[in-house]
């Protein structure tokens, strides 16, 4: 069993690395160059913030798709905020806070509505979508606004610490985390044990209002950290500057070993996955697959990597009653 | 009834993945009888159903139906013989009205357009319901119905293609005593009808009731099978169980009165339309069996008294203290755990290991460092439990999910087990898990008890309520009618008390 | 009553409220020719509703529709451009292409057994990228194709002072309602959206009732694109974005449960007209659009959190009902 599970963790390694060394043989003037691989880093480490949060959800068998227009807003926001103080540091900070609660807000509100009215999640955060595109829409006026400074809101995105960005330190802290959080606190193992059976972690009395609530906000705060950094990179706030992003976040999960049944997965694997999903974008720009098509490959991707996952949970539903039958 | 044999199936055999489970299995049933099927679980008796019915394929022998060999290869072939399952797990369509329930998958239609005739099919469906006087309405949609009428509509549904032969699994497992003895006299009438049935039952007051003849089944192999005026109660257990039941563990017991000090108070609990003016206490060193039918209250009361539900009015009290349970936190702090009825659904979470699953009611006793649980008392916790009660395989990291159903009642038991325990509650101990496992927890109920903790056991197995508890309460319709305390008690002074004196036809044997 | 009426009653008297607000505040809501250009909105959602309801029944969903729609333009574009072939046919091969993408959401349901949501959450994004690799391009930029034959732009046109769309919208709905209330297939989408396993154990084809529930809802989508160019007299790659919103909006409004088993084309009709009126007074009153994400996520969310209630309720005095009986 257990090797088994190590196995499947070592092989999505593998693919990682085999995707590598394609790209590199398909594209050694493209690919391994200075500038392509920041590139690739920084599309990884948004995806990568996003799906530290959002594993908290996945794992409970929810999903959020509101990501996407939720870091727009944040974006707006923080643009907004900083514009309206005249580019001053206090206006970052008051902006990046305020992005901040909103991310938490909305979680909050993801994860009231689906403990109170029983209602898919999938449904509340695709109407919530609508409402932060909304909202978004009506605070920039449906514009773009650029915001080219101060240094503190611009270094966000990109500033350097050696080679790397600071996106990169930002995915590798709040990865560590939520590693920390799922791996060693009470809350993590609270996680799991609610997403593998609701009921029957309330009957040994885990609080299951308490543990959504905390994973939707969390989902919904790493949202925001996202928007943040998106737009400090594109050094704009725009309504639908995240748009897209919930696909690569769900998309990054399943590929990472993450069931969208609730219950399993973990914080390596959907890092792994989001590596993956940032190298496939990378390779299709690097052959010229122009953005509006690259939505075939993905689309394929999550169904694979999702009918996979089933078959693979099917495989060991048959095993069990003759497992049984010969102990 | 007559000596004519409608069904008969000879020879079964059938393997999975090299097991052997059913091994040149028999069975005969006569035009007109209730032909029950009995054995412990994991004998064989659903496999041999499911060949019968058409679900799994055989690997060798035959089913003749009234003596020519048929190839059964679905439902729709069974209908098309006149055969009908009633399932155990209710398969009714709650969106559906009862007529389009019965009617499911060949509705009548009209003309040529290939539309449902509802008005043919409505009076169809009221006249079948008028001829066994259901109470129901062929118009009614089934989510308004409870669960005792939903099970007369399945019923309905087997009748209405005329069968000859009626197969029920566990038709009263969701039904109160007074759906219950509707459900007896529907099975006399359809007898006099013509109508054989094969009736699975693991309450064998009612096989015993009802049957004219008995096959047993064993280890997949044919145990007995036995006439009506050969039933005899005690030997049918023993053919079940293959070995000597000892007599004071299996149907009676001296049971003698605790006079220590009650601990846990109950006055006058309610919780409207559950169950009413519940009044027990239990004494230190106590095993109180809560007996009675499904759907009598006593899970109800229990999931109260743990802090799962609310209730309306009424008192509890804990050590002379009164008590609210708010929340299943608090009553787990105070010394509380609970063993639900439903294992798989509430008691685990399959896809951890036993070593999470055992944790997990547990840390606020595991210890931390900054957060960080420590992975090593948690492990050391999961193997002294493990080796406490004995789970198999001794494995912490085993996925639970994965284990046999008597190793996963002892992970939900073992995760209360290293704590300051009070009280436990534990609903249905045993129910689907083998004799062995049974065993083994009765041990550890007993040993709980013997070292001061208050053991509540619920359970709708006579024979096990007589076996471990050292008192017994029985439950009808949300109260508490009966305490069996003192003296020789029986599992017919519990089935007495529980299915109520005036249905005594009910309980005689 | 029966519960159901009653939830429909609720989203009539909705309806109701809406129109007497816009009619009160506008002069320009209640005209018939206003009237005319709700209905024409609602029938496009509408078309696609039919489908989706029955989807919504087996306690399914389809997100892709509105990517289906962009298919579906797309390929008939292609034909008009491309082939001589003749209008009817071009039309029938654009529903076709509806057709293979809802058996294709189909397939990967209930052969591979993807969730719903994710699977058609998946063909959106396919579809709509195919959308863009099959359009046409001119100087390398993708633009928005004409199609302006006469007999089918004519498709756009009314008839007596009632759009076609509206007349194809009312006949697809007198029909999908006579299927789910008067044949079998009708009542085994009810069968497996309420009870799954109790559908199959009754021997109905779990499978084939939702594979055709999702073929049915891509010709939906087909044919509601069909109209939509008609109307427009061109296709663009983004055709229908945002229409598998409005489409579910309109049926969650009529009265579906997501968890299956309950709502019919009636209730989706009055969600389309809801939905319709709903839009268009938000453009008569000129407010700006970005208003009209959040209203409708906020009606969404109400409505599912209404529903959600008044389920929980119902249940409880049926229950209490039966109880009071049974005790007597």
């Amino acid at each position: 069993m257990k090797n088994r599970f190590s196995m499947e963790r070592y092989s999505r390694v593998l693919i990682l690395l085999l995707f590598i060394v394609a790209l590199t043989i398909i594209r050694p003037k493209n690919f391994p160059t200075v500038n392509n691989i920041s590139n690739v880093l920084w599309s990884i480490s948004v995806v990568g913030i996003l799906v530290s949060g959002s594993i908290f959800v996945m794992l409970l068998g929810g999903i959020d798709l509101s990501v996407g227009s939720l870091m727009g807003l944040s974006a707006v926001i923080t643009v907004i905020m900083i514009r309206n103080s005249d580019y001053s540091n206090t206006g970052v900070i008051l902006g990046v806070s305020l992005a901040l609660l909103t991310g938490i807000a909305a979680g909050a509100l993801h994860g009231f509505i689906v403990m109170t009215f029983h209602v898919p999640a999938f449904l509340v955060t695709f109407a919530t979508q609508s409402i932060y595109l909304g909202i978004s829409m009506v605070l920039t006026n449906n514009k773009i606004l650029s915001c080219l400074g101060p240094k503190m809101f611009t270094d966000i995105g990109l500033g350097r610490i050696g080679p790397f960005t600071f996106p990169i330190y930002f995915m590798l802290i709040i990865a560590l985390i939520s590693y920390f959080v799922l791996n060693r606190t009470v809350l993590g193992r609270h996680i799991y044990a609610v997403g593998g059976n609701p009921d029957a972690a309330k009957i040994s009395g885990i609080s299951v209002r308490k543990i959504t609530m905390l994973s939707y906000i969390t989902s919904g705060l790493t949202a925001a950290i996202g928007g943040i950094v998106l737009a400090s990179m594109t050094q704009q706030g725009m309504a639908s500057t995240g748009s897209g992003y919930d696909t690569e976040v769900i998309t990054a999960a399943v590929i990472g070993g993450v069931s969208l049944a609730g219950g399993a997965g973990t914080i390596q694997g959907a890092i792994v996955g989001a590596m993956l999903v940032g190298l496939l974008n990378n390779g299709m720009n690097l052959m010229n697959v122009p953005s509006t098509n690259q939505g075939l490959v993905k689309g394929l991707v999550i169904i694979c990597a999702v009918a996979l996952d089933i078959m693979q949970k099917n495989e060991k539903k048959i095993r069990l009653p003759f497992a049984k039958r010969k102990s | 009834m007559s000596q004519e044999i409608i069904l008969e199936a000879r020879k079964i055999n059938k393997s999975f993945s090299g097991v052997q489970v059913l091994s040149n299995v028999d069975l005969d049933i006569r035009r007109g009888e209730v032909h029950a099927l009995m054995g412990e679980n994991g004998a064989g008796k659903s496999t041999l159903i499911k060949i019968i019915t058409g679900a799994y394929t055989k690997d060798s022998g035959a089913v003749l139906w009234k003596g020519q060999e048929v190839e059964i290869g679905s439902l729709k072939d069974c209908q098309a013989l006149g055969m009908a399952c009633i399932y155990q797990e209710l398969s009714v369509i709650p969106a559906l009205s009862v007529a389009q329930n019965i009617y499911l998958g060949r509705e009548p239609k009209r003309g040529k357009t290939g539309l449902i005739d509802y008005r043919k099919m409505n009076r169809e469906a009221q006249e079948l319901i008028d001829k066994y006087e259901f109470p129901l309405q062929a118009t009614d949609t089934v989510d308004s119905l409870g669960i005792g009428l939903r099970q007369l509509v399945e019923i309905l549904k087997g009748l209405s293609c005329n069968s000859e032969l009626l197969i029920m699994d566990e038709p009263t497992a969701s039904l109160s005593g007074k759906e219950a003895s509707i459900l007896f006299n529907i099975i006399g009438t359809l007898k006099n009808q013509g109508v054989s049935i094969i009736y699975i039952s693991h309450r064998l007051e009612e096989v015993y009731r009802l049957s004219d003849r008995l096959t047993i089944l064993r280890d997949g192999k044919n145990a007995a099978v036995l006439e009506k005026e050969e039933i005899v109660p005690k030997e049918v257990i023993q053919t079940m169980i293959g070995k000597v039941v000892d007599e004071s563990a299996g149907s009676k017991k001296t049971l003698t009165r605790n006079t220590n000090e009650a601990v846990l108070k109950v006055e006058g609990l309610t919780r409207k339309g559950f169950f009413e003016d519940v009044s027990f206490e239990v004494r230190k060193g106590e095993i109180v069996g809560f007996g009675g039918l499904i759907g009598a209250g006593r899970t109800e009361v229990m999931r109260c008294l743990y802090g799962e539900d609310r209730y309306q009015s009424g008192k509890i009290y804990i050590e002379g203290k009164e008590y609210v349970p708010t929340s299943t936190r608090k009553s787990i702090e105070l010394g509380f755990g609970f063993v639900p009825e439903d294992r798989r659904g509430q008691g685990f979470i399959p896809l951890l290991s036993v070593n999470r699953n055992t944790a997990l009611t547990n840390y606020d006793i595991i210890s931390r460092t900054v957060g960080a649980i420590s992975s090593k008392e948690e492990l050391d916790m999961c193997r002294k439990i493990i080796e406490k009660i004995d789970i198999r395989p001794a494995d912490p990291e085993k996925q639970v999910g994965l284990m046999s159903g008597g190793n996963q009642q002892k992970v939900v038991i073992g995760k209360w087990l290293l704590r300051d325990l009070k009280i436990l509650i534990v609903d249905e101990p045993t129910a689907g898990i083998d004799v062995g496992a049974k065993d083994e927890i009765y041990h550890i109920l007993e040993e709980l008890a013997a070292s001061g903790v208050l053991v509540i056991v619920v359970s709708s197995d006579l024979q096990e309520l007589v076996r471990i508890s050292h008192r017994i309460l029985v439950m009808r319709k949300g109260k508490i009618v009966k305490e069996l305390a003192e003296g020789v008690v029986t599992q017919a002074d519990i089935l007495e008390a529980a299915s109520g004196i005036e249905d005594e036809e009910v309980v005689a044997v | 009553m029966n519960k159901n009426t009653i939830r429909k009653l609720v989203s009539a008297g909705l309806l109701l409220i809406l129109i007497v607000v816009f009619t009160v505040s506008s002069d320009y809501f209640l005209t018939p020719g206003n009237f005319m250009e709700i209905l024409r909105d609602a029938s496009v959602v509408g078309i696609i509703g039919v489908g989706v309801t029955m989807v919504i029944l087996t306690a399914g969903i389809d997100l892709s529709t509105g990517s289906t729609m962009a298919l579906v333009g797309m390929t008939m574009a292609n034909i008009y451009r491309y082939t001589m072939l003749p209008i009817w046919s071009m039309v029938l091969a654009g529903i076709l292409a509806g057709i293979l993408a809802g058996i294709f959401n189909g397939f990967i349901v209930t052969k591979l057994s993807l969730p719903e949501f994710i699977a058609t959450l998946s063909t959106m994004n396919i579809f709509r990228a195919l959308t863009y690799i099959i359009s046409i391009k001119q100087n390398g930029l993708i633009t928005s194709q004409a199609l302006k034959a006469r007999s089918f732009v004519a498709l756009g046109k009314s008839v007596g002072g009632i759009y076609y769309v509206i007349l194809v919208f009312l006949l697809l709905a007198v029909i999908g309602q006579i299927v789910l209330k008067y044949t079998r297939y009708g009542t085994n989408l009810y069968a497996v959206g309420s009870n799954m396993k109790a559908a199959k154990l009754s021997g109905i084809n779990t499978d084939r009732t939702r594979l055709l529930a999702y073929t049915i809802t891509g010709g939906c989508a087909g044919v509601a694109a069909v109209f939509m160019t008609a109307r427009l007299q061109s296709t663009t790659a983004l055709l229908g974005s945002g229409m598998e919103f409005n489409v579910i909006a309109a049926v969650v409004v009529g009265g579906c449960s997501l968890a299956g088993g309950r709502g019919d084309i009636i209730g989706t009709l009055i969600g389309a007209v809801f939905m319709a009126t709903l839009d268009n007074g938000i453009y008569k009153f000129q407010i700006n659009t970005a208003y009209q994400l959040i209203i409708k996520g906020v009606i969404i969310i109400c409505v599912v959190a209404f529903d959600s209630w008044y389920n929980n309720f119902m249940d409880e005095a049926s229950r209490n009902k039966k109880r009071k009986g049974a005790g007597a």
